[in-house]
């Protein structure tokens, strides 16, 4: 018996350019995700694992074809709607972490929340920042961090606003192999401390190994794993 | 020949009130020829140590010789030219100047002096790398791995005393990876250039002759 | 390395557009600022000088006087000479009733300075050529023409003269009451009984000569002329010696006060600071977003020398194009302007001649000073540029925290505070941005005040004292005034305005002249020295502290004495003695005393102490003749203004009869009885307010059609003088606080665009995670706004402060301000800027916060 689907996606296509030289980045994908899982997507570069990722997150709009998250249709919300509702719904974590370098790790794990004109769950948010070994740098500025320390941040300000999907974009592809795996082990154990559906993107097999579930994508479309 | 020797070095960095010791104590040398990888965590120091070594960096102590001359005792515009003639540097981030075109790209350094190009030696190491038909273009028009090899041939075309790379790899994919690693050890092998990687990825650091491991500001 | 130099700046100046138009647009500004001021400033001191020059009626650096031959002759090896005319005077028509015409003989290059060269036709050659302008024809009953027979006649060596002249050519009067007529060198040798020299033994005019002259340089003129005289044999300092003596022409050489120096010093200071600030800041930008690529250059083994040449280049280059669109615009601008702000001046100087010549000092000037800012303002950004470690650059993500590396607080993330630390990333670029923005509030609200602060009802009350007055014409030329009893007013004229509707309180004021040389009046005041001037005969005494009287036939002074009726009197501004105006006049008409006329400060009632000679009660004697006629004690002191002296500014008149002479006010019956033949110099008057219009139209037409000898001139006029110098100041003020303004906007307009452009993909970060494009506009918004309000409050209070300060002594020392503080333009600026700054930063995101943003994350720089 199958959980909850979390995500879905129906028939996706993204294309580049007209006539001969366009480029079918996503040719036609069909996913359907259970809530809780650790998913991983991998392909080489090129594949269009990254454009997945993006149309996932609602950052970028299909060509044609639908993304579904919870009882949501994106393609029906207006950019106003869309960045609520990732915001609310959905974490980003990005291979070159994207932290905003005049906030402290504090007030960038928050950012999310507070844009939202919510005030921050304390206990929680001081909660993530013990799991994620980050209680000595909390007034610290992102240009004195550590590849490794600044994408720590970027996954508890992913997980701050308790949303239901996490999006991870290559995360340790910046990062050392020991670094990669700690890293890959707290997003594990994260998603099931909070109930969260992990979608990671990699090229690295071994720790896409690490995920309850490999998608292997290839020119545009899906070719194991679901 | 020890072509770096390095003594007792130590780098401090001041963090607001605190001091962050990156480099704590450091004792190494370089054989002339060799490929020597540097491995370690994150936050190890591994950027810091090469940074020194390349003069971009000032010792807190300790000395730098590079090519039999003392690092921490020249003067900011002396280092500059010294990097200039002596040091091949590659980033992770290759560093091209986007104005510039591939030849001019790789002949940058001996333009700054006003020297001359040892046409033989250019074309032998634009052949090496495979850049022969994009000397004309420039470098965004060109995928990750041409871009680096481009930053390689700039790195050499000086032919420095040492070869230093940070990171080369470190945002290729495997294939791109080892092309680019395979190229960076023939070419310095077959200039008879000393080579000094740092990498995180494996395969590279099982190329080399020498493995050194850094943790915490030292070598283990 | 030059070759790389060249080709790394001419790619990289390729690559930038935006930062070239900007960084041009910045030099240009500052040029034109410059450029502008600079034109219109030399325009209008050419176009006044110009203009007071026909006033005067020679535009020469000097003249001498009282020559003879030889003398004449050894101009000709003066070495500080550049051109010298020939005059010969022979004296004044005879023949003429109302315009005055003054027979000369010429050279040609005398005829150009002094404005007599001909218009039409040529000038003469045959001993009974003429040149002279149409109204001297017209008043000889000849249409002006070229060949036109002319009469003329004149007294010269006590003989008369009367010839036939034919008209060889002639030009535009530029005076209505008198005239010059010439005949060339040709005359002069067929009349050798005219042109014999006798000057030394009965100061007759004719046989001298004259000469006006223009220098080689005015660098000394007066000591060299004062030399070149003493060697001549005359005596430089001795008018009346009979010799000959030089005059530099004021007008052309007008001394050069230190205040206009110091006003000028300010300017250009307060100019280079806006250009500096603007600049600065737009290279600042442009080198900081470069950093990284400085930084590249840098590690990859570029000298610091090296880097400094290439950004020096490139500054070069956008000089070069900015500079001399800067010149152009400037100057026709400057030029387009000039005429405005000169007709807004013409009523203060009739038929005002503008002139503005593309003077090279001008380009010169203005192109030192912007290159020479551009380079003052390029040193820091360039040595931050240079001194920059390689590492450092390299990594360098532009925050304040670029030096710090935590932040103590934890509350950084509502719209307004990460606006505020987004300004906090470079503090004082910040502070820069401000400053630029606040110096357009100070300067408008400064001259702001400056223009409230023109007192226009001072200047009324010191020009006229009723609604109009009826002068002679010469009155209103401030270089003529009224001297002599034929420019008296007659009845007919006086009869005629009696005639006219809502006429009221009126009165005739009489004037001694100086054909009334036999009146003379004798009091308490020693004299140190006397002597006598050598043009006009008149004798004269002065004491040391430089108070000079002018003596009638017996010795005793002449004075400037006037006589009214009690309405007139009654409007004067009685300091000491009998206050009460009428008790006052009964007395007078009584015989029992005169009421003394002090100068006042001008703009005050306080009596200047050098012209205060006598106390209420000294004793006035009246000679007549000769004789002791009556005595008169002061009854009285009265501050006097312009008006009580002659009408408004001119004071030619009183200074021509009776110098710096006592000024002495009768009751007309008392006038009439001392003078013979008492003449009227102005009829003053009120007129009700509804038939002001009308009298004013009817004295307009009266002078143009029935009497062109006659002037008028009305409170009215008055006031409108004295408001066109508010209006000037506000216009070019406006003009001036227009650029700054410009200036500052286009500061904050580069900042917000860089800074849009360097964090695109911060901001697609902060959308990515969760900030709405709203959010991102409102926090903009506020990051501009910080930047108005910061200008704000430093606009707001320095403009008090200079206001209370350099403002206030400014106009302290110029009679007609009365200090008028106001805020009103500081605070109207500062609702624009605002304005202007919460509406840049929408606009600026919707052109350069473009793609979607995925594309805007992979903008990996």
């Amino acid at each position: 018996m199958r959980e909850h689907v979390i995500l879905r996606t129906g028939n996706l296509k993204k294309y580049y350019g007209k006539g001969e030289t366009q480029v079918h980045a996503l040719d036609g994908v069909n996913l359907e995700i259970e809530a809780g899982k650790f998913v991983a997507i991998i392909g080489t570069s090129g594949s269009g694992k990254s454009t997945l990722l993006n149309l996932l997150g609602g950052l970028d709009t299909p060509t044609s074809g639908t993304v579904t998250i919870g009882n949501t249709e994106l393609s029906g919300l207006k950019e106003e709607q869309l960045t609520v509702f990732r915001r609310r719904r959905i974490g980003f974590i990005f291979q070159n972490y994207n932290l905003i370098p005049t906030l402290n790790v504090w007030e960038n794990i928050v950012f999310p929340v507070a844009m939202d004109g919510q005030k921050p769950d304390k206990k929680f948010i001081e909660e993530i920042v013990g799991l994620l070994g980050l209680e000595q740098k909390i007034y610290s500025l992102p240009n004195s961090l550590s590849g490794g320390q600044q994408q720590r941040v970027a996954i508890a300000r992913a997980l701050a606003s308790k949303p239901d999907i996490v999006l991870a974009d290559e995360p340790t592809g910046n990062l050392d192999s020991r670094t990669s795996d700690h890293v890959v082990q707290l997003l594990r154990m994260t998603s099931r401390k909070f109930r969260q559906t992990i979608i990671m993107i990699t090229h690295n097999p071994e720790i896409a190994q690490l995920a309850d579930q490999t998608i292997r994508i290839e020119d545009g479309r899906i070719v194991s794993g679901l | 020949m020890d072509i770096v020797e390095i003594r007792h070095l130590k780098k401090y960095f001041k963090d607001g009130s605190q001091v962050v010791k990156a480099l704590d104590g450091i004792d190494l040398s370089i054989e002339k020829g060799k490929f020597t990888v540097i491995v370690g965590a994150s936050g190890s120091g591994k950027t810091t140590l090469l940074n020194t070594m390349a003069g971009l960096y000032k010792p807190t102590e300790g000395t730098v010789m590079v090519n039999g001359l003392d690092l921490s005792k020249m003067g900011e515009e002396q280092l500059t030219v010294f990097r200039r003639r002596k040091i091949g540097f590659v980033f992770q981030e290759y560093n091209l100047i986007p104005e510039l075109t591939i030849k001019e790209n790789i002949i940058f350094p001996l333009a700054l002096d006003d020297a001359r190009i040892d046409a033989a030696y250019f074309s032998n190491l634009v052949h090496l790398l495979g850049l022969e038909n994009c000397l004309d273009a420039c470098p965004h028009m060109l995928s990750g791995g041409a871009q680096q090899c481009t930053a390689i041939a700039r790195a050499l075309i000086t032919k420095p005393s040492i070869v230093l790379a940070d990171e080369p790899t470190g945002s290729f994919d495997m294939k791109t990876t080892q092309n680019v690693a395979g190229l960076l050890k023939m070419t310095a092998a077959t200039f008879h250039q000393t080579l000094v990687v740092i990498t995180h990825n494996l395969d590279l650091a099982q190329l080399a002759d020498r493995v050194v491991r850094l943790q915490d500001g030292k070598i283990v | 390395m030059k070759h790389m130099t060249g080709v790394l700046a001419s790619r990289s100046f390729r690559v930038n557009r935006m930062r070239n138009l900007i960084a041009v647009s910045a030099i240009m500004l500052t040029t034109i600022l410059f450029t502008t001021v600079t034109t219109i400033g030399m325009g209008a001191t050419e176009s006044i000088t110009l203009t007071m020059q026909m006033l005067k009626g020679s535009r020469s650096d000097g003249d001498f006087h009282n020559m003879t031959a030889k003398q004449y002759e050894s101009l000709e090896d003066a070495d500080f000479i550049r051109e010298y005319g020939l005059r010969m005077p022979v004296g004044f028509l005879t023949n003429t009733v109302r315009h005055n015409i003054e027979f000369d003989v010429l050279d040609s290059v005398q005829a150009d300075l002094t404005f007599c060269m001909p218009v039409h036709g040529s000038i003469p050659k045959a001993e009974n050529e003429i040149v002279t302008s149409d109204a001297a024809l017209r008043e000889l009953g000849v249409e002006p023409e070229v060949g036109a027979e002319v009469a003329i006649a004149f007294t010269a060596h006590g003989r008369e003269y009367q010839m036939d002249m034919m008209v060889s050519g002639w030009f535009e009067a530029t005076s209505e009451q008198l005239s010059m007529m010439w005949a060339g060198t040709a005359f002069r040798d067929a009349h050798p009984d005219i042109f014999e020299y006798t000057y030394d033994r009965d100061r007759e005019m004719a046989g001298t000569y004259y000469s006006d002259f223009t220098a080689v340089s005015t660098a000394g003129l007066q000591e060299k002329l004062d030399h070149w005289v003493w060697q001549m044999g005359g005596a430089p300092d001795e008018a009346n010696s009979g010799h000959l003596s030089a005059t530099i022409n004021a007008v052309t050489n007008p001394a050069l006060e230190p205040m206009t120096l110091l006003l000028g010093a300010v300017i250009i200071v307060l100019f280079v600071l806006c250009g500096y600030l603007l600049i600065y800041n737009v290279f600042d930008i442009a080198v900081m977003q470069e950093i990284r690529r400085y930084g590249l250059y840098r590690t990859v083994g570029m000298s610091r020398r090296q880097i400094k040449k290439l950004i020096n280049l490139q500054a070069l280059w956008l000089s070069s194009v900015g500079i001399p669109l800067g010149l152009l615009i400037g100057y026709f601008v400057g030029k387009a302007t000039l005429p405005y702000m000169m007709h807004t001046l013409s009523s203060s100087y009739e038929n005002v001649a503008i002139n503005v010549s593309p003077s090279p000092i001008v380009f010169v000037g203005a192109a030192v000073l912007a290159a020479f800012t551009v380079f003052l303002s390029t040193r820091k950004p360039v040595r931050a540029a240079v001194n920059i470690p390689p590492i450092e650059a390299f990594r360098y993500v532009e925050t304040a925290a670029g030096r710090k590396t935590t932040k103590k607080s934890t509350a950084g993330t509502s719209l307004f505070r990460l606006a505020w630390s987004n300004l906090g990333r470079n503090k004082r670029r910040s502070a820069f941005i401000a400053a630029s923005l606040s110096l357009c509030v100070i300067l408008l609200n400064s001259i702001g005040i400056a223009a409230d602060s023109v007192d226009i009802e001072k200047q009324v009350s010191y020009s006229i004292r009723t609604d109009f007055v009826v002068v002679n014409a010469l009155s209103k030329n401030i270089l003529e005034g009224f001297t002599r009893r034929e420019h008296g007013l007659g009845q007919e004229v006086i009869a005629a305005v009696n005639a006219q509707p809502g006429v009221d309180g009126a009165s005739a004021i009489y004037k001694n002249t100086l054909d009334d040389r036999n009146v003379t009046y004798d009091f308490p005041v020693a004299f140190d020295y006397t002597g006598t001037e050598e043009e006009t005969g008149i004798s004269y005494a002065g004491t040391n502290d430089g108070i000079v009287f002018h003596l009638g036939d017996d010795g005793h002074t002449l004075c400037n004495v006037y006589g009214m009726e009690e309405t007139a009197l009654a409007r004067m501004d009685i300091q000491e003695g009998e206050a009460d105006a009428h008790r006052l006049y009964r007395k007078m008409a009584d015989g029992e005393g005169v009421l003394l006329g002090v100068p006042s400060d001008m703009g005050t009632s306080v009596l200047n102490p050098v012209f205060d000679l006598l106390e209420v009660g000294d004793m006035i004697t009246v000679f007549k003749n000769g004789e002791p006629m009556m005595e008169l004690p002061v009854l009285a002191k009265a501050a006097i203004t312009g008006d009580d002296m002659e009408i408004g500014y001119t004071v030619n008149g009183t200074f021509e009869v009776g110098r710096d002479g006592l000024f002495l006010y009768l009751p007309t019956c008392i006038y009439t009885r001392i003078y013979d033949d008492p003449v009227i110099y102005k009829y003053s008057f009120d007129v009700e307010e509804e038939q002001r219009d009308s009298m004013s139209e009817f004295l307009e037409s009266y002078v143009t059609n029935v009497d062109p000898g006659l002037g008028y001139a009305s409170a009215e006029e008055a006031r409108k003088d004295a408001v066109t110098t508010r209006t000037m100041l506000r216009f070019v003020g406006g003009l001036l606080g227009m650029i700054f303004g410009a200036a500052g906007v286009l500061n904050l307009v580069n900042t917000i665009i860089t800074s849009i452009l360097a964090r695109r993909h911060e901001f697609a970060t902060m959308q990515s995670i969760g900030m709405t494009a709203r959010q991102l506009t409102r926090m903009m918004i506020w990051e501009s706004v910080y930047y108005a309000i910061g200008a704000c409050m430093a606009g707001l209070l320095l403009s008090v402060v200079l206001a209370f300060t350099v403002v206030k002594i400014l106009i302290s020392g110029i009679w007609y301000f009365t200090f008028h503080f106001t805020l009103v333009p500081a605070a109207i600026v500062c609702i624009l800027l605002l304005l202007v700054a919460a509406v840049l930063p929408v606009t600026a995101l919707k052109i350069f916060n473009k793609g979607s943003i995925v594309e805007k994350l992979r903008v990996a720089e």
